[in-house]
């Protein structure tokens, strides 16, 4: 085989990584992670690593635009001209997390009707199905708590609306409606709740299930939908 | 031919090739890499309405009993001219939700279209409404028959 020229002098770059490889095996870690098995006649298996690529992408953007937000009703909408007006390229990212956002929820169920048509959910790979439908609510969760955040009216009523529906539930409605709002109105106490929800809570969640995820993935390879169970 | 000879002594093919993808792959890098250090600079902080001294209008156009919201310095502000405390000019964002207020001619007062908060137009105060505090005054000058609004 040819041996290839290296585009950059990067002989150092090598030497690091033999370097970590004598300690911790890194090549190994890596192959296995790079690495899966995917039939020949899979031909829709990208929408689970595009939804993974929007996911990237809201952490990103989230990490940055957390930098100008204030989680205050006094401060809340003010930090969002703040970051639309003044800061540079401001407006580039929240328009990309707004943007990724909806188009994460999109393709999550879009990976899930093709994982449901081509019935890779069966076993053994239940598990991995169970796990994506967790993700699938982590993310509705992430679209539910965002939209608060920029605190105009439409945030403001979305929720009022969308929390009085969890305030329909036979009996324990109303408790879930003051547990979601911390208390009877929304007030301070949601936006904080929802901020929290959103960067502290739900990030820390959806980082466990998707490597949980991914792991099963790794395990058992791809389904091959040409595969007829008997 | 010679002279592509001479043009392949310089650059193989493939070193073509592997260039363009190097140069597409940075290119790429620096264009995600660019937005976030310019987001991450600290930004220009923008003068507010207290800032610069604006010319608003004239007191002909703004006779006893009437008001008028316009931009000054960016930020909207609503100057009134009523019987009982003269020119005042203040802050036209409701300080509930930050709707731009109005000016309810027939009964005097500040109002806020979106619920109904209404504010004192002498003093700013909530007269009634979900508005959790007065509306911030603003400076305002009448020289001759000129309204300045803003300035230290």
């Amino acid at each position: 085989m040819q041996k290839a020229t290296p585009l950059l002098p990067l002989g150092w770059i090598n030497r690091l990584i033999d370097w970590i490889d004598v300690r911790i095996g890194i090549r190994q870690i890596v192959a296995y992670s790079l690495h899966v098995s995917i039939p020949r006649s899979a031909h829709t298996f990208y929408l689970g690593g595009i939804t993974l690529f929007f996911f990237i992408v809201q952490a990103i953007t989230g990490i940055l635009l957390a930098l100008y937000y204030h989680p205050t009703p006094e401060a809340a909408y003010d930090s969002i001209l703040f970051i639309m007006n003044d800061v540079n390229f401001g407006w580039l990212i929240r328009s990309i997390h707004s943007w990724s956002a909806n188009l994460m929820i999109v393709f999550c169920v879009l990976h899930l009707l093709r994982v449901a048509i081509q019935g890779a959910y069966r076993p053994p790979r239940e598990m991995t199905w169970l796990v994506g439908v967790g993700l699938l609510l982590i993310t509705l969760g992430f679209g539910f708590t965002g939209y608060l955040l920029p605190w105009d009216e439409r945030a403001f009523w979305a929720t009022t609306v969308g929390t009085q529906i969890a305030g329909a539930v036979p009996l324990i409605g109303n408790y879930i409606q003051d547990f979601l709002r911390g208390g009877p109105d929304l007030s301070a106490l949601t936006l904080s709740r929802f901020f929290d929800v959103h960067v502290l809570v739900l990030p820390a969640s959806i980082i466990g299930a998707l490597l949980l995820h991914i792991l099963f993935i790794h395990q058992q390879g791809l389904a091959d939908p040409e595969e007829r169970e008997d | 031919m010679a002279e592509n000879q001479a043009l392949s002594d310089v650059m193989s093919r493939r070193g073509f090739l592997k260039w363009a993808l190097g140069f597409s792959v940075v290119a790429t890098v620096a264009g995600a890499i660019v937005p976030v250090i310019g987001y991450l600079w600290p930004p220009a902080q923008r003068v507010t309405a207290s800032g610069d001294r604006v010319l608003f209008g004239s007191t002909k156009d703004l006779p006893v009993g009437q008001a008028k919201v316009l931009p000054v310095n960016d930020k909207p502000v609503i100057v009134v001219n009523s019987a009982a405390g003269g020119v005042k000019a203040f802050s036209a964002i409701c300080t509930h939700l930050g709707c731009v207020v109005e000016w309810n001619s027939s009964k005097q007062y500040i109002v806020c279209p979106c619920h109904d908060g209404r504010f004192n137009p002498t003093t700013g105060a909530v007269i009634s409404g979900p508005p959790p505090s007065p509306l911030p005054p603003v400076r305002v000058a009448v020289e001759n028959d000129q309204i300045y609004v803003g300035g230290a």
